[in-house]
């Protein structure tokens, strides 16, 4: 109604303004017809920007990155690589949102669905860190998401079924594959690299000794010769930073899993005690609730006793690292001055509260979920009570506030006090660390460890890590005997030399760590699924496989692609099922992609995919 | 420990190329032995003394590019813009071009230049100039160094750009790596990877090749050598995959650049051109 009266008078004062003055009518005629010329005319070319590491960090993130935007800009796209090192991409990306797409290789999975929680749940879209980096928000996936937490059995695997379908339709990030990890070992020194899991701290513990290596050990009594593990790569974080809150200098984690010990450790068979000597699951009010007995007797690397004040702390530090500190100021609640850890959310976040039962034993209460899950909860790291109760203000630059980030989420933590099985002894930014074996950890009391997989005492008394510029240069350095072992994996092109040199081993492992592409979904046009769906179609994954990573990585649809978790229709089967490659061959069909994205509502302007803002 | 035999090795071969190259370049200029003349020691100690506040403020601008060096990393993350992807919009696979032609021989010429040939380019003028009668020259090649870190420093803080090898992995072989593994051990002390805009390689080597045809009169010997080095390294740059052309072009404007204020600062007439180019726009706002 208003609308036709509104119409009317624009009407009416049209025709007065035509009668009133004829030339100034003709004016303001055309400048209306602009006016909705322009309402039409706001086409705007897409483009992407996909921000990865240099070849020197990662020997085939570059490579894949360019290749994708070689099939991107042959659909029409305005797409360019921008190489950026590694702790500023997670920067950027994790803490700044300041991204389209990136293209990295994510730190080792755990292989439950549970993973997915943490990386897609709406309630984390704003959240900084590993949690929701996409800013994906989708409410079936929530549902599905909390649903699998509470359910067990066949209901849960139909769950995550559905959860994965969702995902693999709607693609906030696209699995590029899971790489094969390469590295060269020397095998004079160690043994049993082979069933050693270099992507886990567990691994390093793995390692045995060679009885009269080139340390020359008389017997096997403990002779006062110091047996070091030299280990050598390209990754030159963890000589600046130990922290294992810092999102943006972590990559697998396991420098800072030697130096600290979780409750529990994750097997083959399932969550296994580590810290804890035992635990126990009841029923509370329909949600799970552990009682967990914390080994006795376990100190610090400063020599301060491990007690259940700091198990209980840490959860009440990676929920909130402000620990409330803030709360009150401005008349603002503790839930609104949260400064949560950009780390361990989707897992710490299982956990409704930790109460101190007495110097060894702690009560969780969980949220509604399975004890199966719940454990889920016991792999972060803890800390002491008594040195990280200091870094819960606001971080400062030379004693000015700045943001909204605490001590405890910026400091580089040197020293770092742990309780794990390594402390740390020396650091040289840049070059080099050296961390040494802590003999009063429990893995050196024998009989009472009780861990499985031949994990024991480290066999080395100490560890030096030594940075070089790429991964070639760390394969020559393990090649002369610099190094017993390349700690970061280096790529496919090494592996004729690792072969050619006498006394190198090459070690190839499968990875649970895959490459993904990941969009900022919160910036047009990645905002829309469809658009999203269509550039997953864009990319050869078979073809990146072969030519890229040389037949050293499987693609994958599902971060859980080998196990059990996903639907058989869902498995690779030398095509994507959800997300086929729209050509062949690594050759682009540049009329069906184009076919793709008019069907999604894109228009092309001279070849240039365009889209109305 | 590699890295000590790197630095012996490039010790020892830039010593013998000295010998070699004096008794080459400097040998005849000497051989009219006229008694005023000042002995060839006497002749470095004075010109020393005239350097010397040039000299210092060398020696200081290394200094805090050895400091700057991790700093400047950090802020050109910080203020920086990464020109990376430009680079390549503009010259696209030119440095997979160059590196078609890729020969064992080749490589091992250029590797050698790059770091051998380099380290004496650099250093034989210093010598040279040193010992000749005037203290001109080795003022103005001190000037000209001062101005290349100076301007290579403040280009690697404002801009963030990774290599060729760095960024077409699949294209740009980093030969120099590939061939002399040990090599990277030293680069790394002295380079960071995000630093190759421009290039301080072209730069200083064209520098020292222009100041050998400015000064040719003193050397005559020593300008088809120092060319012929100084070509043979800014090529090495990008066969080597180190550098884009664009960091190359980029490096030859910074040495002449250098070149021309370092003259100028020398003669005292940087401060009269600048009065000038004052004087000259004031004019032209006049009219």
């Amino acid at each position: 109604m208003s609308q036709s009266a509104n119409g009317k008078s624009i009407r009416r004062r049209a025709v007065l303004g035509a009668l009133g003055a004829g030339a100034s009518a003709s004016l303001g005629g055309c400048l209306r017809r602009a006016r909705s010329v322009a309402g039409w005319d706001s086409m705007d070319p897409v483009s992407l920007r996909i921000k990865t590491l240099p070849a020197d960090s990662d020997p085939y993130a570059l490579h894949a990155a360019r290749t994708i935007t070689s099939w991107y800009r042959a659909a029409g796209i305005d797409a360019q690589v921008v190489p950026v090192s590694e702790e500023e991409l997670l920067r950027q990306v994790l803490l700044g949102t300041d991204f389209d797409a990136f293209l990295v290789r994510t730190a080792s999975l755990q292989r439950d669905p549970d993973l997915f929680y943490g990386l897609l749940h709406s309630q984390f879209a704003d959240a900084r860190g590993w949690q929701n980096p996409f800013g994906y928000t989708n409410l079936d996936v929530d549902e599905w998401l909390e649903t699998q937490r509470r359910a067990t059995g066949d209901r849960r695997r139909e769950v995550v079924a559905e959860l994965q379908w969702s995902i693999a339709r709607s693609q906030p990030f696209t699995v590029v594959g899971f790489p094969d990890e390469i590295r060269a070992a020397r095998r004079e020194n160690y043994t049993n690299w082979r069933s050693a899991n270099l992507r886990s701290p567990q691994g390093y513990l793995a390692l045995r000794r060679v009885a009269g290596g080139t340390t020359e050990r008389t017997s096997d009594d403990d002779s006062d010769e110091e047996s070091v593990l030299r280990v050598v790569g390209t990754d030159r974080r963890a000589t600046e930073n130990l922290n294992p809150l810092s999102v943006e200098y972590r990559r697998s984690g396991v420098l800072t899993g030697l130096l600290y010990d979780a409750i529990g450790h994750v097997t083959s068979e399932g969550m296994a005690p580590w810290l804890a000597e035992s635990w126990a699951f009841a029923d509370s009010d329909g949600n799970p609730r552990a009682t967990v007995r914390l080994r006795s007797g376990q100190t610090w690397h400063d020599g301060e006793p491990v007690t259940a004040g700091d198990v209980a702390f840490t959860y009440a530090l990676l929920a909130d690292t402000s620990l409330g500190s803030s709360e009150g100021q401005d008349g603002e609640t503790a839930a609104e001055t949260r400064v949560p850890a950009p780390r361990f959310q989707g897992r710490s976040g299982l956990v409704d509260d930790v109460r101190v039962l007495d110097d060894d034993v702690v009560v969780f209460r969980f949220g509604d979920c399975s004890p199966r899950v719940a454990t889920r909860a016991f792999t972060v790291p803890i800390l002491p009570k008594h040195v990280w109760q200091e870094r819960t203000d606001p971080a400062s630059i030379s004693g000015i506030e700045v943001g909204s980030a605490t001590e405890a989420l910026v400091t580089n933590n040197i020293p770092p006090v742990g309780s794990g099985p390594l402390r740390f002894v020396q650091n040289t930014p840049r070059e080099s660390l050296r961390l040494e074996a802590d003999e009063s950890h429990f893995l050196f009391d024998g009989e009472s460890v009780g861990v499985r997989q031949g994990i024991g005492p480290p066999e080395f008394d100490r560890l030096e890590l030594q940075v070089v510029g790429s991964d070639d240069a760390a394969v020559g350095v393990v090649a002369e005997s610099g190094a017993d072992v390349t700690w970061t994996p280096a790529g496919a092109d090494t592996v004729p030399r690792i072969g050619r040199t006498a006394g190198l081993g090459l070690l190839v492992h499968r990875s649970t760590s895959p490459y993904l592409v990941g969009y900022n979904t919160q910036t047009p046009p990645l905002t829309n699924p469809r658009f999203r769906h269509t550039l997953a179609r864009l990319v050869d994954r078979s073809y990146l496989s072969t030519e890229v990573f040389d037949g050293y990585a499987r693609p994958a649809v599902s971060l859980l692609e080998g196990t059990e978790w996903v639907p058989e229709e869902l498995r690779w089967g030398g095509t994507d099922p959800v997300t086929p490659f729209l050509g062949t061959e690594g050759e682009l069909d540049v009329e069906r992609a184009r076919e793709e994205f008019r069907n999604a509502g894109f228009q092309y302007d001279d070849g240039r995919l365009v889209r109305g803002t | 420990m590699a890295l000590v035999d790197v630095l012996l090795q490039v010790g020892v071969v830039v010593i013998v190329g000295h010998l070699l190259t004096m008794l080459l370049v400097v040998e005849r200029t000497d051989r009219r032995r006229d008694p005023e003349r000042l002995s060839a020691v006497g002749r470095i100690r004075s010109n020393l003394t005239s350097v010397a506040p040039t000299l210092g403020v060398l020696a200081a601008v290394l200094a805090i590019n050895k400091v700057v060096r991790d700093i400047g990393v950090e802020l050109s993350w910080l203020i920086g813009v990464n020109l990376t992807g430009y680079i390549y919009l503009v010259e696209s696979q030119f440095v997979a071009t160059v590196q078609s032609f890729a020969h064992p021989a080749l490589t091992t010429y250029f590797g050698f230049v790059y770091v051998f040939g380099y380290t004496f380019l650099l250093t034989f003028p210093v010598l040279a100039y040193a010992i000749c009668e005037r203290a001109r020259p080795l003022r103005v090649l001190f000037l000209t160094y001062i101005l290349n870190y100076g301007f290579g420093l403040l280009c690697y803080v404002l801009v963030v750009a990774y290599g060729p090898r760095n960024f077409m992995p699949e294209l740009v072989d980093p030969l120099l790596y590939s061939s002399w593994p040990q090599s990277q051990l030293l680069v790394q002390q002295v380079n960071v990877n995000t630093n190759v805009f421009p290039s301080l390689h072209t730069s200083l080597s064209a520098t020292v090749a222009l100041l050998a045809y400015r000064f040719r009169a003193l050397y005559p010997r020593w300008l088809p050598i120092a060319t012929v080095l100084s070509v043979s390294i800014i090529v090495s740059t990008m066969y080597l995959g180190i550098h884009w052309a664009t960091d190359v072009v980029a490096g030859v404007a910074v040495a002449w650049a250098s070149v021309e204020l370092a003259e100028r600062i020398d003669d005292g007439t940087l401060s009269g051109s600048l009065r000038r180019w004052q004087r000259r726009g004031a004019d032209a706002i006049r009219k």
